[in-house]
């Protein structure tokens, strides 16, 4: 049986809860301590896509910052597609997100996304509202609201970047 | 023809005779097929380079042809992958059964020995197998692990590893060392030229070698030989000429890099502590010594044997060379020799014959029967033994007689002589040198005794003191006379009165006759023979010797007559 594989990169601001968000879902084999030293730290998570196909994602968890310099830069040389993940309670990292995924654009061309608004489980101390919730839908393809406490689409959002990925790069899996 | 077809023929003629020919073509399958023909490996070779289109287009046509042969006619297709499912089988195997092989070569040859006992322990601790501790000392390096990686996107592309390593998620690993070696790039390499080729981690080496579109990255335990990168930068050219374009555009997907494990597969390489040559020399050693025991211990044995059997011959030449032994049989029982056979009792015993030999007579064990040997020194032995001759006789062996000389009894020489004239003894016993020591006993006697005189006072009347002497002589003389008649001699006493001056001779001679008269009567009433006795008178008629009292006496002599045993002796 072929097998699939694609680096993705979870890409967001200082402590919007990437890691988090995904450490339930994924394969932990890294320390995080991997994100303090060198700036990124791997893991990966299969998703199962329609067709009896599995898809190995290599999650490039990149230390959270509001702007890539140039080791962020090499991290995310080959992606195949991106997580960009946001705190609702803090809106200015919708705009760290906004900036990173620009930068990324600009270096390494247009690549399918996700884009996390997390934190959901704190919806009561949000900053971004559902008018600010419906701009961030148009202007990012897929938002998904998330929480990495109680997982809530988390699933869902990886198995739709996996599907995203497969179609741009593995057609003849669909 | 009219004018309209011949104009056209002269307008148009060439072109419609192409036309013509090009319809015949089109409508003839046959020319069609040869004209596909010629063009069809070149437009296959072109497509194939331009795209792969043609490869999806002939995927389900190809497959589904393959599908229905093999379908109808495996036995075909059996044979035909054959010879490529031989080897690869093979191959499979042995790699398999190599490291197995490895493992429990090694954990046999250290099992017993003070390490292995205590690498043992260090296993337990460590909660290792043993045979896997064992593999993990004794090698110089082993490729524990080997990722193909793009260079592109850090994704994995292949990896292989040894049965015994224990990894991780292989696709993490692969691009967590992307992203380490990015960051080292980023960090300590300004113009990004630099490249990360080798990390040391304790007891594993990481090496990466690097090519246009992958790296390969190998993790070794051990310290491996610079010669090994050369090796694996030629497994990874390999791979790239290989793999082409599939390498350079790889993006995840595993079936464009097909059999690229098998390629990987090469870097599992391992070498052990000890050169080949050198670990044979060790393995021979034990080997040597051990036939040398063996050789030590059969030269032992075979020297053991073989000096049981000089022991044995020994034993057995020299008593069938000893005199009166006759071997029936020598035998060793064991650490025992037993020697059967007859013995006469006058011969050495075993005991001596094997001491004089400077054998040992520890182990010695006699079956014997006694026998009467023939053998001369055994008769003469036995002949020295049945003579019983005494110390004063000496008796010699002289060319196959025995020769005694010297005195003896005369009782020994009679019954000796009767033996001999019996032929008791067997063989010749010369006794003409023996002389009888009763003989000579008598003859000193009778020399002690030879002339006794006894003084009378007067007439025939003898002195208290020559009376009782006279009576003892008497005695003595009788019984002189006895010895020397069972002895065979003649013992002749001579009696001799006398008388002094005094008177008238014919007194004196009746005297004298008178006084001799007594000592006889007193002899023959000792039993002395009268043929033994002699009377003569001496009458000393000078008156002038008329006061010699010491003619008043009566004179005794002994003398032997001829022949005696002595006379030969005898110094007068």
């Amino acid at each position: 049986m072929n097998q699939f594989s694609a680096k993705v990169c979870i890409l967001g601001d200082f402590a919007v809860g990437k890691t988090s968000t995904v450490e339930r879902f994924v394969n932990n084999q890294f320390s995080e301590k991997y994100l303090t030293t060198i700036g990124v730290k791997i893991d990966t998570k299969d998703v199962s896509l329609s067709g009896d196909v599995t898809l190995k994602l290599v999650l490039w968890d990149v230390a959270g910052t509001d702007r890539f310099s140039g080791v962020e830069f090499a991290y995310l040389r080959g992606a195949s597609g991106y997580i960009l993940v946001a705190d609702g309670t803090r809106s200015r990292t919708i705009s760290a997100v906004r900036t990173l995924k620009e930068q990324s654009f600009d270096r390494y061309g247009e690549l399918p996304s996700v884009f996390l608004l997390n934190k959901a489980d704190l919806t009561r101390e949000w900053e971004v509202s559902d008018e600010d919730q419906r701009r961030l839908s148009e202007e990012f393809a897929n938002v998904y609201v998330t929480s990495a406490k109680t997982g809530d689409n988390v699933t869902a959002a990886l198995g739709r970047l996996g599907e995203m990925i497969a179609e741009r790069d593995f057609p003849k899996t669909q | 023809m009219n004018d309209l077809e011949e104009l056209k023929t002269l307008l148009f003629g060439a072109e419609k005779r192409a036309l013509d020919s090009i319809t015949e073509r089109v409508q003839k399958p046959e020319t069609r097929a040869a004209d596909v023909a010629d063009v069809l490996p070149e437009a296959i070779r072109l497509s194939h380079r331009e795209g792969g289109e043609l490869v999806e287009t002939l995927r389900e046509p190809v497959g589904e042809c393959l599908r229905d042969s093999c379908r109808n006619e495996p036995e075909r297709y059996a044979d035909a992958l054959y010879p490529v499912m031989g080897p690869a089988i093979r191959k499979s195997i042995l790699s398999a059964l190599r490291a197995f092989a490895q493992q429990i070569n090694e954990t046999i040859e250290q099992s017993l020995t003070p390490r292995g006992i205590r690498w043992r322990f260090d296993a337990w601790r460590a909660g290792v197998p043993f045979g896997e501790y064992v593999v993990q000392r004794t090698l110089l390096y082993r490729v524990e692990q080997a990722y193909l990686i793009s260079r592109d996107n850090g994704l994995l592309i292949g990896h292989v590893h040894h049965q015994a390593s224990r990894i991780k998620d292989s696709d993490a690993v692969s691009a967590m060392f992307t992203a380490i070696q990015d960051f080292i790039k980023e960090s300590f390499s300004p113009d990004r030229s630099g490249r990360l080729e080798t990390a040391d981690m304790g007891e594993f080496t990481l090496w990466a070698v690097h090519g246009p579109h992958a790296l390969l990255v190998c993790v070794i335990r051990g310290v491996p030989p610079r010669s090994l990168r050369g090796d694996l930068s030629a497994i990874l050219e390999r791979i790239h000429f290989r793999y082409g374009d599939g390498i350079r555009d790889y993006s995840g997907d595993t079936s464009t890099m097909a059999g690229v494990e098998e390629e990987l597969a090469e870097c599992l390489r391992f070498e052990a502590i000890q050169a080949a040559d050198e670990k044979k020399r060790r393995s021979f050693l034990p080997l040597v010594v051990v036939t040398l025991l063996i050789v030590a211990l059969m030269a032992w044995f075979g020297y053991r044997n073989w000096e049981a059997r000089q022991e044995l011959l020994t034993l057995q030449d020299v008593l069938e060379d000893t005199p009166g032994w006759y071997v029936a049989d020598v035998e060793r029982t064991g650490k025992a020799l037993t020697v059967r056979g007859l013995r006469d009792p006058l011969a050495a015993s075993i005991e001596e014959v094997a001491s004089d030999a400077g054998l040992s007579t520890d182990r010695l064990v006699a079956d014997l029967q006694p026998f009467q040997s023939l053998d001369p020194e055994i008769v003469y032995q036995r002949t020295l033994a049945a003579l019983d001759a005494p110390s004063s006789a000496s008796v010699t062996y002289d060319a196959g007689r025995i020769v005694v000389i010297g005195s003896a009894s005369q009782v020994w020489i009679d019954a000796t002589e009767q033996k001999v004239a019996s032929g008791a003894f067997g063989m010749s016993v010369e006794l003409d040198g023996v002389s009888s020591i009763d003989l000579e006993q008598l003859r000193a006697d009778v020399a002690a005794a030879r002339e006794v005189q006894f003084a009378f006072t007067e007439g025939t009347e003898l002195s208290d003191a020559d009376a009782s002497a006279l009576r003892d002589h008497v005695t003595k003389v009788s019984s002189l006379v006895s010895e020397a008649d069972r002895l065979g001699a003649t013992l002749n006493v001579s009696i001799i009165g006398e008388a002094d001056a005094i008177g008238t001779v014919e007194l004196n001679t009746d005297l004298a006759a008178r006084r001799a008269s007594l000592a006889e009567q007193m002899l023959i009433e000792q039993g002395v023979s009268a043929e033994r006795l002699s009377t003569s008178l001496i009458v000393d008629g000078d008156l002038a010797n008329a006061t010699n009292l010491e003619r008043r006496r009566v004179s005794i002599l002994l003398e032997f007559d001829s022949p005696s045993p002595a006379t030969d002796a005898d110094p007068e």
